[in-house]
C-alpha cells in the first residue's frame, strides 16, 4: 500500500465533502442542538431524573387541605414554599381545576397509631409540568410524615436500619449525572456513527455510479482507495468530537482528560467505520448496506453497554476524572480489535481488487 | 392506460424490485442480526447498563454502611479508618464517618450526595418491607388522583403564569362552578397481601419501567403508593411516542428516499420516464407501497401497546409529510452523502417540530400544533374533536400536498439527471412551477403555497421563544417572523430572476410584487381562519399574524417587502439577494414593532 495514494484519495473525498457543503449540514445540526442546549437540559434531565426539575421553581404553591386534622399540617408548616389552605373538598377541587391551587390533599380520620394504614388522597393536575414539581415537593413532606408515623408505630417493628445522618443538601437542580453520565458520551459517540454511515455512502456510491473503473484505471489500487476513504471518515471523528467538547466548554461544562477521550472515540470510531466498510464492500448497494449496518449498530451498542468497563463508561470516568490506568488497557484492546478488522478489510479489499475487473 | 391502473403497475413493480434486491441478500443477515439482538438484549437485561459505573468515589469507615452503598455501581467504595479518610477527603466526593455524611462542596459532591440519599431511602424501604406488621413499616399510603385542567392560551398574556397560581397566600375562590365531590373513604380499598406483593415488585423496579409503564395500564394496587414511590408523573409522554412511533416511520421513509434516488443514479429511471405513464402516477405508485408499510407498522405498534386504533388518524399526515420530504430530498440530493446529511438534518427538524410543543407548553392550545399531542390525548382515553384534528394536522396535509405537487411537476429528465448544488436545485424546482406564459399568476399561487411552510417555521419559533421572558421573546419573535415571511416571499422573484434574467424589469417587478403580496395575503387569511383562530387572538399571534387587523396595510407591507428584495436584485444582481433580504426584514420588523407598541400603549 502506498501512503501517498491513500492520501490522494482521502484528499479527493475531503474536497467532495467541502464542495458539496454537506459538512455544513453536520455543523448546522451541531449548532442547532447546541442552541437549544438549555432546552435539552431542562427537557432531557426531567426525562432522565424527574426530581431534578424541582430546582426550577422558586415560587410558592398553594395546597388545598381537606379532611381530618393530622400531624401533616405541621409538616406543611415547616415548608415556606408550600402554603396550606383549609377547604372543603368540592371547593378545593374546583380551585385546582382553575389552577388557583397546585394540589389538593385529603386526609382521612385514621388515628396515627391505628392498626391499618393512613391513606392520604392526593389530587393533581393531569399531564402537567407543574404537577411534576409539586409532586417532588409533596414527596418530601409525605416522607417526613411517614417517618413520624413510623416512630409512633415503632414498637410494632422488629428490624432497624443502619442510621445515617445527611447534611442539609440544599436541594436544587443538579445536572451533573445527566451531563457527564449521559450527554457527553452520547455527543462524543455521535460523530463516530455519522462517520460510519458516511463511509457506506462513499463506497456504495462508487459502485452505483460506476465511477470505480475510472478510479482503478489510475495507479491507485483498490485497497488504497478503500483506505483513503477510511482515512477521511476516521479523521472526521476526533475533529467533530473535539468540536463537541469545545462547545460544551463554552456552555460552562468542563471535561477532564479531553485528549484521552478523543483517543478512545478515535479507536472506537475506527472500529465502527471498519465494520461499516465491510458491510458496504459486501453489499455494494446503499439501501441494503445502511439497513444492515444500522441493525448491527444497535446490536454492538447494546452489547457494549452491558459490559463493565466499556469504552463509553470509560469516557464518562475520564470526563469526571475517576478513571484509573485501566482505561489504557481497554484502549489497547479496542485499538487491537480495530486493527484486526482493518486487517480483514485489507484482505477482503485485496481479494476484490485482484478479481476480474467486471467483478468489481 | 388509466391513472389508477398505471399507479397499480408502478406500485407492483416497485414492490417486486425492492423485495428481490433486498430479499435475497439482506434477509438472511437481517434474521441473523435479529437473533443476535435478542441474545444481546437478554445479556444486557441480566448484566445491566454499565454507563455510569464508578463516577463517584466514596470513603467509608464502617463495613456495615459500605454494604448499604455497595449495590450502586456508580460508587467506588474505599474502606479506611476515620483519620485517614479525613486527611484524604479531597480525593473523595462523599465520606461517611460514624454515620455522619459529608459531601464535597462541588457539583459532583452534591450529585453524589443526592445519589447516596436515594440509595439510603431505598435501603430503609427495603428493611421496612421485611416487617411482619406491614403497616408499621409502611404506615402511610398515597392515593393519587388526577384532575383535568385546560388553560387558555390567552392566560399567559394576562399575567397569569402557567407554572404557578397567581398568589398562593390568598385563600383561593374558585371562579368555575363548584361540583359536588364525594370524599374518598378512609378505608384502604386494597388488601394487605396485594400491597405486600406490590412492594415486592417495586423492589425489583427497573428504571426503564417508568417509561414502559406509561403505555400500559396501572397495576392492581389502584394507584396506591408509599411516599418513597411517589415519582413525579412524566410530563413528556411525547418523547417516548417519538421513539415508539416516529422513528420506525422515519426509518421506512428512508427506503422511499433511496428508491427515488436510485432512479437518478446512472440515469436508471430514464426508461421509466420514457413510458407514457404520467409522473404523478409514477410518484404515487412508488410511494404507495411505503405508505402501506408505514401504516402497517403503525397499526402493529398500536395493537402491541394496546392503544386505540384511532391514533392512526393523526399519524397519517405525519406519514405523508415524511414521504413528501423523502421524495424532495431524494430528488434533490447530488450524492449519497448529501442524501444522508440532508435527511439527518431534516429528521432532526421534523422531530423537534413534533416534539417541542408537547414539552414546552403545558398550555393545551399550543401543544396541539403537533399531531403527536392528539396521539397522547387518545392514549389517555380523552380523544380529540374533529376541530382539533383539523387544527393540528392541516399544516401537515397542506405541506405534504404541496411538496408532492412540486415533486410531480419536476419529475422530468432535465431536473432528475442534472448535477447541481442543493440550493440551485431547489431554485430549479421552484422555477419549474412558474409558468412562462402567466408568470404573475404563478407568483400569486406560489406565494399562497408558501404559507403553510411559513406557518410551520413560525410555529417552531413561537414554541421556541415562548418560554423566554416577555419583552425579549416578542422582539425575537417579531424579527424571526419578519425574516421568515420575507424569505418566503422572495423565493419566487429570486427563482424567476435566476431562470430568466431578462424578465426582471421595473414594470414586471412591481406587477410581480403585487401578485406575490396578494397571494401571500390570500393564503394567510385562508389558512388562519381555518385553523389558528385561538392563537391569533393572543399577543403572540398578533406578532406572527399582524396582518389580520387591517387589510390594505399588510398588503402594502407585503408588496413593499418584495419590492425591496426585488429592487436589490434588479439593481445589483443576484449577489445582492442576501442584503436585500435583510433590508426587507428590517423594514418588516420595524413595521411590526411599531404596530405592536402602538397596540400595547
Amino acid at each position: 500500500m502506498n501512503a501517498r495514494h491513500v492520501g490522494i484519495i482521502a484528499k479527493k473525498e475531503f474536497m467532495g465533502l467541502s464542495s458539496e457543503k454537506t459538512i455544513v449540514f453536520a455543523i448546522l445540526l451541531q449548532v442547532f442542538i447546541a442552541m437549544f442546549s438549555s432546552f435539552l437540559m431542562v427537557g432531557l434531565t426531567a426525562m432522565y431524573d424527574p426530581e431534578a426539575i424541582e430546582g426550577y421553581s422558586t415560587v410558592t404553591y398553594g395546597i388545598g387541605y381537606t379532611g381530618a386534622e393530622s400531624a401533616l399540617i405541621d409538616e406543611f408548616a415547616k415548608r415556606d414554599d408550600l402554603v396550606l389552605h383549609r377547604m372543603d373538598l368540592p371547593a378545593a377541587l374546583a380551585a385546582l381545576k382553575d389552577r388557583q391551587i397546585a394540589a389538593v390533599v385529603h386526609v382521612p380520620d385514621t388515628p396515627p397509631d391505628a392498626e391499618g394504614p393512613v391513606t392520604v388522597t392526593l389530587y393533581l393536575i393531569q399531564n402537567d409540568l407543574q404537577s411534576s414539581v409539586i409532586n417532588v415537593k409533596l414527596k418530601e413532606v409525605f416522607q417526613s410524615y411517614e417517618k413520624e408515623l413510623r416512630e409512633v408505630r415503632a414498637d410494632r417493628m422488629v428490624a432497624f436500619p443502619v442510621g445515617l445522618n445527611f447534611p442539609e443538601s440544599g436541594g436544587g437542580e443538579n445536572f451533573f449525572e445527566f451531563v457527564y453520565g449521559l450527554l457527553i458520551p452520547l455527543l462524543v459517540l455521535l460523530p463516530a456513527i455519522v462517520s460510519a454511515a458516511l463511509i457506506i455512502d462513499l463506497i456504495t456510491e462508487e459502485y452505483q455510479r460506476q465511477t470505480l473503473e475510472t478510479l482503478i484505471s489510475t495507479p491507485i489500487t483498490y485497497t488504497e482507495m478503500i483506505w483513503g476513504k477510511i482515512a477521511t471518515c476516521g479523521v472526521l471523528v476526533p475533529v467533530q468530537a473535539g468540536a463537541w467538547l469545545l462547545l460544551l466548554g463554552f456552555n460552562g461544562i468542563a471535561v477532564e482528560n479531553p485528549a484521552a477521550i478523543l483517543l478512545h472515540i478515535s479507536a472506537g470510531g475506527l472500529f465502527l467505520i471498519l465494520l461499516a466498510t465491510l458491510v458496504a464492500l459486501h453489499y455494494r448497494e446503499r439501501t441494503s448496506a445502511q439497513f444492515v449496518f444500522s441493525t448491527a449498530l444497535v446490536v454492538v451498542f447494546l452489547f457494549v453497554m452491558a459490559v463493565p468497563y466499556n469504552p463509553l463508561n470509560l469516557m464518562v470516568r475520564l470526563a469526571v476524572d475517576t478513571a484509573g490506568p485501566t482505561h489504557w488497557l481497554i484502549l489497547v484492546l479496542v485499538a487491537g480489535a480495530a486493527a484486526l478488522l482493518g486487517w480483514i478489510t485489507t484482505a477482503y479489499a485485496r481479494r476484490i481488487g485482484e478479481a476480474a475487473p467486471q467483478a468489481r | 392506460m388509466s391513472l389508477a391502473s398505471s399507479i397499480r403497475t408502478i406500485a407492483v413493480w416497485e414492490m417486486n424490485r425492492s423485495m428481490t434486491t433486498m430479499g435475497r441478500n439482506v434477509l438472511p443477515l437481517a434474521a441473523g442480526l435479529l437473533i443476535l439482538l435478542v441474545l444481546v438484549t437478554a445479556f444486557a437485561a441480566q448484566s445491566g447498563v454499565h454507563m455510569q459505573d464508578g463516577i463517584y468515589r466514596i470513603g467509608i469507615d464502617d463495613s456495615d454502611v459500605a454494604r448499604v452503598v455497595a449495590p450502586d455501581s456508580r460508587f467506588t467504595i474505599y474502606l479506611d479508618n476515620g483519620p485517614a479518610l479525613l486527611e484524604n477527603r479531597a480525593a473523595y466526593d462523599v465520606i461517611i464517618l460514624q454515620g455522619e455524611v459529608y459531601a464535597a462542596d462541588t457539583d459532583k459532591g452534591r450529585a453524589a450526595l443526592k445519589a447516596l440519599e436515594r440509595d439510603y431511602a431505598a435501603y430503609v424501604s427495603y428493611v421496612a418491607a421485611g416487617e411482619p406488621d406491614l403497616f408499621a413499616g409502611y404506615p402511610l399510603w398515597i392515593d393519587q388522583e388526577y384532575v383535568k385542567s385546560e388553560i387558555d392560551f390567552l392566560a399567559t398574556q394576562s399575567g397569569q403564569q402557567v407554572g404557578a397560581p397567581a398568589d398562593a397566600r390568598e385563600p383561593p375562590a374558585p371562579s368555575s362552578p363548584v361540583e359536588a365531590a364525594t370524599p374518598p373513604s378512609s378505608a384502604t380499598p386494597v388488601s394487605e397481601d396485594e400491597l405486600r406483593e406490590h412492594l415486592r415488585e417495586a423492589g425489583s423496579d427497573h428504571p426503564l419501567n417508568r417509561y414502559t409503564g406509561i403505555l400500559s395500564a396501572g397495576s392492581a394496587t389502584d394507584g396506591l403508593r408509599t411516599p418513597a414511590e411517589l415519582s413525579p408523573p412524566l410530563p413528556y409522554d411525547a418523547l417516548i411516542l417519538v421513539f415508539v412511533f416516529i422513528f420506525p416511520l422515519y426509518f421506512t421513509s428512508q427506503f422511499f428516499m433511496m428508491s427515488v434516488m436510485n432512479e437518478r443514479v446512472g440515469r436508471a429511471g430514464e426508461a421509466l420516464l420514457s413510458t407514457p405513464i404520467r409522473p404523478s402516477a409514477i410518484i404515487i405508485g412508488k410511494a404507495l407501497p411505503y405508505l402501506g408499510i408505514m401504516l402497517l407498522i403503525s397499526a402493529a405498534i398500536t395493537l402491541f401497546v394496546g392503544a386505540p386504533l384511532t391514533i392512526l388518524l393523526p399519524l397519517i399526515p405525519v406519514i405523508l409529510f415524511f414521504l413528501a420530504n423523502a421524495l424532495i430530498i431524494g430528488m434533490a440530493a447530488r450524492s449519497f452523502k448529501e442524501l444522508s446529511f440532508v435527511s439527518i438534518f431534516f429528521s432532526t427538524l421534523a422531530t423537534s417540530y413534533l416534539f417541542f410543543p408537547t414539552v414546552f407548553a403545558n398550555t393545551h392550545v399550543i401543544s396541539i400544533i403537533s399531531p403527536l399531542t392528539l396521539v397522547v390525548l387518545d392514549i389517555q382515553g380523552e380523544g380529540f374533536t374533529a376541530m382539533e384534528y383539523i387544527y393540528s394536522t392541516a399544516l401537515f396535509f397542506a405541506t405534504s400536498a404541496i411538496l408532492f405537487y412540486v415533486g410531480t411537476i419536476n419529475f422530468r429528465e432535465e431536473r432528475l439527471f442534472s448535477e447541481k448544488p442543493l440550493t440551485s436545485r431547489f431554485a430549479d424546482f421552484i422555477s419549474g412551477g412558474i409558468a412562462r406564459d402567466h408568470p404573475h399568476i404563478s407568483l400569486f399561487l406560489l406565494a399562497a403555497f408558501t404559507i403553510p411552510f411559513v406557518f410551520m417555521a413560525q410555529m417552531m419559533t413561537l414554541v421556541l421563544f415562548f418560554n423566554i421572558p416577555m419583552p425579549l421573546s416578542l422582539v425575537l419573535l417579531t424579527v424571526s417572523a419578519a425574516f421568515i415571511e420575507e424569505f418566503a416571499k422572495s423565493i419566487g422573484i429570486y427563482a424567476v430572476a435566476r431562470e430568466r434574467p431578462g424578465f426582471l424589469t421595473p414594470k414586471n417587478l412591481i406587477l410581480g410584487a403585487i401578485a406575490i403580496g396578494l397571494g401571500f395575503l390570500a393564503g394567510e387569511k385562508l389558512l388562519l381562519f381555518a385553523t389558528l383562530a385561538q392563537i391569533t387572538e393572543s399577543i403572540f399571534g398578533s406578532v406572527l399574524f399582524l396582518s389580520l387587523q387591517v387589510l390594505w396595510m399588510p398588503l402594502l407591507l407585503h408588496i413593499a417587502g418584495v419590492l425591496i428584495t426585488g429592487g436589490f436584485l434588479l439593481f445589483w444582481g443576484r449577489r445582492a439577494y442576501v442584503p436585500g433580504l435583510v433590508a426587507a426584514s428590517v423594514v418588516h420588523s420595524l413595521y411590526n414593532l411599531y404596530f405592536l407598541t402602538g397596540g400595547l400603549l
